[in-house]
């Protein structure tokens, strides 16, 4: 007895059986390579679109990143949400002036979207009001001039630093235009930095290309002085100076914020660590639900299998004898038919993989954000592989009982 | 006592199968020798018992009560892997409708036995083609059944049955589905086999074939009622 031996002959035999039968053998294993092949493409889709995310996140500032918004004051304190100035110029003062444990602040006063006009031609692009801080905190390169000052924001000066999309489009030819002028919205602006272009998020593919680059920043004094004629600003952003350091200073802001908004709760404070997290439940919302439709695309892939190998076993019940006539024993049959069903979906789960690539490098075309996609995903296929085994496995069980338990003369009579 | 060259002995063999509520007697103490080399023709009627005495000589069926030993073996309580790996290595079988596996060659039928009595065979494929050869169906190895006359499907048949260098042949109706030609070419064929030292049994209705064997077993009501030589 040679359980190794026995077990090579009942595969081989099934593979054999599988080769005879192609046409078979490939409806039977088609829901396995949907199955295998949806799984991977999604969870491929997925995968990209979240290691996006984490690198916009690591791109804007990292975990020392901090963000302070507007909210709506909690129930409590809405009949005397009035005595609040809301968040304004002067929190950044004492913010400036009483906390220790962030490298840089800054305001940001966002205008929106505005007309750009130069050199003839006119273009739209997104306007900002921040302080020097800014820089220190999104990690951005200046190609030409300098970022704003404090002297710029102490005058209020009228100088602006482009993003590429306005350098490229309204300033068509040149590639410096430090000193130009620029008008925006009917106030006249010295060019006095250009932001280096940052490449398409998924590569050349992408005709959109980066939405950072049509960012335009001008000093935030400016920007509320010229335009909105108050000081109030639309949020806050430090930058922690160290990852131990960042309770602390979320406290301290918390405290500075309560005393200058006099006690309303009008603002909320999201540490990177907040977006970590919903980026993580994201992530496991969108493994669960995946994993789920896998289950279910892979079990109806299974029970595909079981038909068939149930029908493979009625059609060649003769054969099933005629095998146990001359010297099969019932677990040789057991072998050969479980095999049978092993290789369907060891082939179909194969097929679903090298699908899986081909559909995720035609998806990279034609999604806007190219490399959005993880085109190999080499756990979700490993899982998809072994799950599918799985499947072909306990689905062929009990076609492969009932084969090995027919009786040799009755099954030599079967008609 | 067991003359040296018997090769099976069957003594009060009974095989009882009940069909709803009844009993019925397929073997009904069924005594029997068969020695070396002997070719044997089983013949009867209809529910006779001569399937069933076949079934049980080929280890495929128990008998209900009675002694078989199976050369100088007690064999009538072994289990059903023993009974299938006996039926791999020292039975061959031949069957009426020639059960031969549509799907594979005519190599690869001829093989099969191999694969399940785990005989260690260095160079298969020779052994199957000489087993073809030895039927004179070697140029036909890589057809596949349905490309063949049934005479010669039949012929490949046998190569299958000796394959495994058998010490007894088993054919239920063997030439029942042939002309009279490859009739008379598959029973010369069978009495070839006797001097390799092959046993043969067969079942037949068909008294021209049982002119071919040296013994004469007639069944009828699960008993043998005449057992002549020639």
């Amino acid at each position: 007895m040679n359980p190794v031996g026995d077990a090579l002959t009942g595969v081989s035999n099934g593979l054999r059986e599988v080769w005879a039968s192609k046409l078979r053998s490939l409806l039977s294993m088609s829901g396995i390579i949907l199955g295998v092949a949806a799984l991977v493409a999604m969870v491929g889709i997925v995968q990209g679109m979240l290691g996006n995310m984490r690198a916009s996140f690591e791109a804007s500032g990292g975990i020392l990143k901090v963000e302070v918004n507007k909210r709506a004051p909690p129930e409590s304190q809405q009949y005397i949400a009035g005595i609040s100035p809301g968040m304004t110029w002067r929190d950044i003062g004492a913010i400036e002036k009483s906390i220790y444990l962030a490298d840089f602040v800054t305001p940001i006063v966002d205008m929106g979207w505005e007309r750009f006009v130069a050199n003839g031609r006119r273009e739209g692009a997104m306007l900002k009001g921040v302080t020097p801080g800014f820089i220190g905190i999104e990690t951005r390169e200046i190609k030409y001039g300098r970022f704003i000052s404090d002297t710029d924001i102490h005058l209020k000066s009228p100088v602006i630093v482009l993003g590429s999309h306005i350098v490229n489009d309204v300033f068509r030819g040149k590639e410096n235009v430090i000193g130009e002028q620029v008008q925006v919205s009917g106030q006249l602006y010295t060019v006095i930095g250009q932001l280096a272009e940052l490449p398409p998020i998924g590569g050349a593919a992408n005709r959109w290309g980066n939405f950072e680059n049509r960012m335009n920043f001008i000093p935030a004094t400016t920007a509320m002085s010229r335009y909105r004629g108050n000081d109030t600003v639309n949020e806050i952003y430090l930058l922690a100076n160290s990852v131990e350091s960042l309770p602390d200073l979320v406290g301290q802001v918390e405290n500075t914020l309560t005393q200058t908004h006099r006690g309303i709760l009008d603002f909320e404070i999201r540490t990177q660590e907040d977006r970590l997290r919903e980026l993580k439940k994201l992530e496991n919302s969108f493994t669960y639900s995946l994993g789920g439709i896998a289950a279910i695309s892979l079990l109806v892939g299974g029970i595909g299998i079981m038909n068939v190998m149930l029908a493979s076993v009625s059609e060649r019940i003769r054969e099933i004898g005629v095998r146990k006539a001359i010297g099969a024993r019932s677990h040789d049959i057991f072998i050969q038919f479980l095999a049978e069903s092993v290789a369907i979906s060891v082939v179909g789960g194969l097929i679903g993989l090298v699908a899986s690539v081909g559909l995720l490098s035609l998806a990279q075309d034609f999604i806007p954000q190219g490399e959005m996609i993880n085109i190999v995903p080499v756990t979700a296929m490993l899982f998809g592989f072994a799950f599918s085994t799985t499947v072909g496995l306990l689905s062929g069980i009990y076609p492969a009982m009932r084969a090995a338990r027919l009786d040799p003369i009755e099954a030599l009579r079967y008609e | 006592m067991t003359n040296t060259s018997t090769i099976f002995r069957l003594s009060d063999i009974r095989r009882t199968y009940k069909v709803g509520s009844e009993y019925v007697h397929a073997m009904d103490g069924v005594d029997l020798e068969i020695d070396d080399r002997e070719f044997i023709a089983v013949i009867g009627t209809s529910g006779s018992g001569k399937s069933t005495l076949m079934h049980t000589l080929g280890f495929m069926d128990s008998p209900t009560s009675g002694q078989m030993v199976f050369e100088g073996n007690d064999v009538s309580s072994i289990s059903r892997g023993e009974r299938a790996l006996l039926r791999a290595s020292r039975i061959g079988f031949i069957f009426q409708a020639f059960n031969l596996l549509p799907r594979l060659t005519v190599i690869d039928n001829v093989l099969l036995p191999l694969t399940y009595s785990r005989k260690v065979v260095e160079d298969k494929h020779s052994a199957g083609m000489a087993a073809l050869e030895r039927v004179g169906m070697s140029h036909r190895y890589s057809h596949t059944p349905n490309q063949l006359s049934g005479g010669e499907r039949q012929r490949v048949a046998i190569a299958r049955a000796l394959i495994n260098q058998p010490r007894l042949i088993l054919a239920d109706e063997p030439t029942g589905n042939l002309d009279s030609k490859n009739r008379g070419r598959i029973m010369e064929l069978f009495s070839s086999l006797l001097d390799e030292g092959i046993t043969l049994a067969l079942v037949t209705h068909d008294d021209e074939v049982a002119e071919y064997a040296h013994r004469r077993i007639r069944m009828q009501d699960g008993k043998i009622i005449e057992d002549s030589r020639k």
